[in-house]
């Protein structure tokens, strides 16, 4: 079995941000419609703040130590 | 491929960014989707670390050249894309009232010229840099002109009662073909509305009389007015100009902003769909037959790279579906979105300079992809230090094939969907789960993949349905991935 990697978490984690915004969407009550400072939920998570986290994510556990190719 | 700028350029071509704020302004959250889809699979492949085998045996040229399958299927990934993106020139010159033609002309000549004039094989970076602040600039001065800021303008169209034509629309004042509302939804009326044919023509409508539908077909005189009712339909085809009235409710427009901005329900199969046809896509056209990994600063390029255009994205959404609501008139296309909204917001000059911008801001973006899409091509060609990437007769036959197709109209977006499930089938799995090196099932696999890829796509033309069955039509990579990985997994054992 390979072994997991920071690059592995990287992945799952980006994976995890994307079942965010399904989990998001499949809440009860149209709960991701709920507006805050004017954007509902749902445009939050997936306009600002996944994108934000997804680069973070990619920057922090994704890149390698190697020079570029 | 030897740089974080050429990943974007070759991920970032034209069709897909303009895609995204299509996607964005024609259904809202599933463009929200669309757009986390697109920045994170590049990176979720390019963080992986396995790479595509080089195989010695059947299936290679031999003698431990480069692989013939994996080069001759991203030849014609990277043919399809080019055919995707200057069918979009042509259709977008034909909606900013040139020939359509001119714009095909224009983008094939100047993709194949950087192909043979060999000092500007390097000028990806440029171009992208480019293509950014030419796209930037309208949008921000957009934001300066409405005076909204983008979580206001937001609001504005998320609380929008209806999507109305705007006075200042073209196809209130002048009046537009009817044929450019190319966009796959009906032109159903919720109002009673007068159009005008300026010039006559024939146009045909499917009208409700009671429960009765009739089909009636008008041969206007130049000026002419007919009024339909609602519940009425245009039908497409008909080649009459037509002006529509102000302040009346677009047709093919969400029915209001919150029915807009909000989710609807029970998509998540679609969204998987569309997740895996651009994961192994991503895979086969970033990783594919390459080895060596992006350093920290390569990485945080990509993903800044992506992170921006998903910013732009949503802020030309917005700014468009505010200023321009006839956007939707039979469906967003992504041509529409190469022209400055609010025809009313500008001085003459200054919209001309800034239309001008957005223009080069889509040469350059292309001109940059081409260039990268072919440095990619070569980067599998080894043995022949990437001559395949720089032949300017094959390169040639390549602009020349997707400028004689890009003759036919075709949805860009629907010809980068299929380039990139085609190629994520036949080549995705090995590029992601590593198979042993110097066997042929690395190959064996991809092309099972692609069978599969192939005849599913093929059940598209009768039509997708609901349920799974309906997300796998819809989204053919949903079962071709899974049986390349499947045979490759099974040749591991």
């Amino acid at each position: 079995m390979p072994p997991v990697t920071t690059r592995t978490a990287g992945v799952v984690l980006l994976l995890l941000l994307l079942a965010g915004f399904l989990l998001l969407g499949a809440l009860p009550n149209q709960a991701a419609s709920i507006r805050i400072a004017g954007l509902s939920l749902m445009w939050w998570y997936g306009g600002i703040v996944a994108p934000a986290l997804g680069t973070f994510v990619a920057i922090r556990w994704l890149a390698g130590p190697s020079r570029e190719e | 491929m030897t740089s974080a700028s050429r990943v974007l350029a070759v991920w970032l071509t034209p069709a897909v960014v303009l895609a995204l704020p299509a996607a964005l302004a024609a259904r809202g959250p599933d463009g929200l989707w669309l757009g986390l889809v697109l920045a994170f699979t590049p990176l979720m492949t390019l963080g992986l670390a396995s790479t595509y085998p080089e195989t010695t045996s059947s299936g290679s040229r031999g003698g431990g050249g480069e692989p013939l399958f994996p080069v001759v299927t991203l030849l014609i990934t990277v043919g399809v894309l080019l055919w995707a993106n200057i069918v979009l020139a042509g259709d977008a010159a034909a909606w900013l009232g040139a020939r359509r033609w001119q714009g095909i002309v224009v983008a094939a000549v100047t993709g194949w010229l950087l192909t043979a004039w060999r000092p500007l094989r390097r000028t990806a970076p440029a171009l992208l840099a480019v293509a950014l602040v030419a796209a930037i600039v309208p949008l921000a001065q957009l934001g300066w002109t409405t005076g909204l800021g983008p979580l206001a303008a937001w609001d504005r169209v998320a609380t929008q009662p209806a999507f109305r034509f705007p006075p200042s629309s073209r196809w209130v004042t002048a009046g537009r073909d009817l044929a450019a509302a190319r966009g796959g939804k009906p032109l159903v009326f919720e109002e009673v509305h007068r159009l005008t044919a300026p010039a006559g023509g024939l146009l045909r409508a499917r009208t409700l009389d009671g429960s009765r539908l009739a089909e009636i077909e008008w041969s206007l005189t130049p000026g002419q007015t007919v009024t339909l009712r609602a519940g009425d339909e245009l039908v497409r085809g008909s080649a009459v100009r037509l002006r529509f009235e102000s302040d009346k409710r677009v047709p093919g427009a969400p029915s209001s902003g919150m029915t807009w901005a909000e989710d609807r329900p029970r998509r998540w199969l679609d969204r998987v769909g569309l997740l895996v046809t651009l994961l192994a896509g991503a895979a086969a056209l970033l990783r594919a037959g390459l080895t060596v990994r992006l350093s920290r600063r390569g990485f945080a390029v990509v993903a800044g790279g992506l992170l921006i255009t998903l910013v732009w994205a949503q802020g030309w959404a917005i700014y468009s579906t505010l200023q321009a609501p006839d956007l939707f008139l039979g469906g967003v296309t992504l041509e529409r979105l190469l022209e400055l909204p609010g025809p009313a917001l500008f001085a003459g000059p200054v919209r001309r300079a800034l239309q001008a911008l957005l223009l080069v801001a889509g040469l350059a973006a292309f001109l940059a992809s081409t260039v990268a899409l072919r440095e990619r091509l070569g980067a599998m060609d080894r043995t022949g230090g990437g001559e395949i990437g720089h032949d300017p007769g094959l390169w040639a036959g390549l602009f020349g094939g997707a400028a004689l197709a890009s003759l036919w109209p075709v949805d860009p977006w629907a010809l980068t969907l299929l380039a990139l499930g085609g190629a994520g089938c036949a080549l995705g799995p090995a590029a992601l789960c590593s198979p042993p090196p110097g066997r042929t099932i690395a190959t064996t696999a991809g092309v099972v993949g692609l069978i599969v890829f192939a005849t599913v796509a093929a059940a598209q033309l009768r039509g997708a349905g609901g349920g799974l069955l309906g997300a796998v039509i819809g989204y053919p990579a949903l079962a071709g991935a899974p049986a390349g990985a499947l045979v490759l997994w099974l040749g591991r054992r």
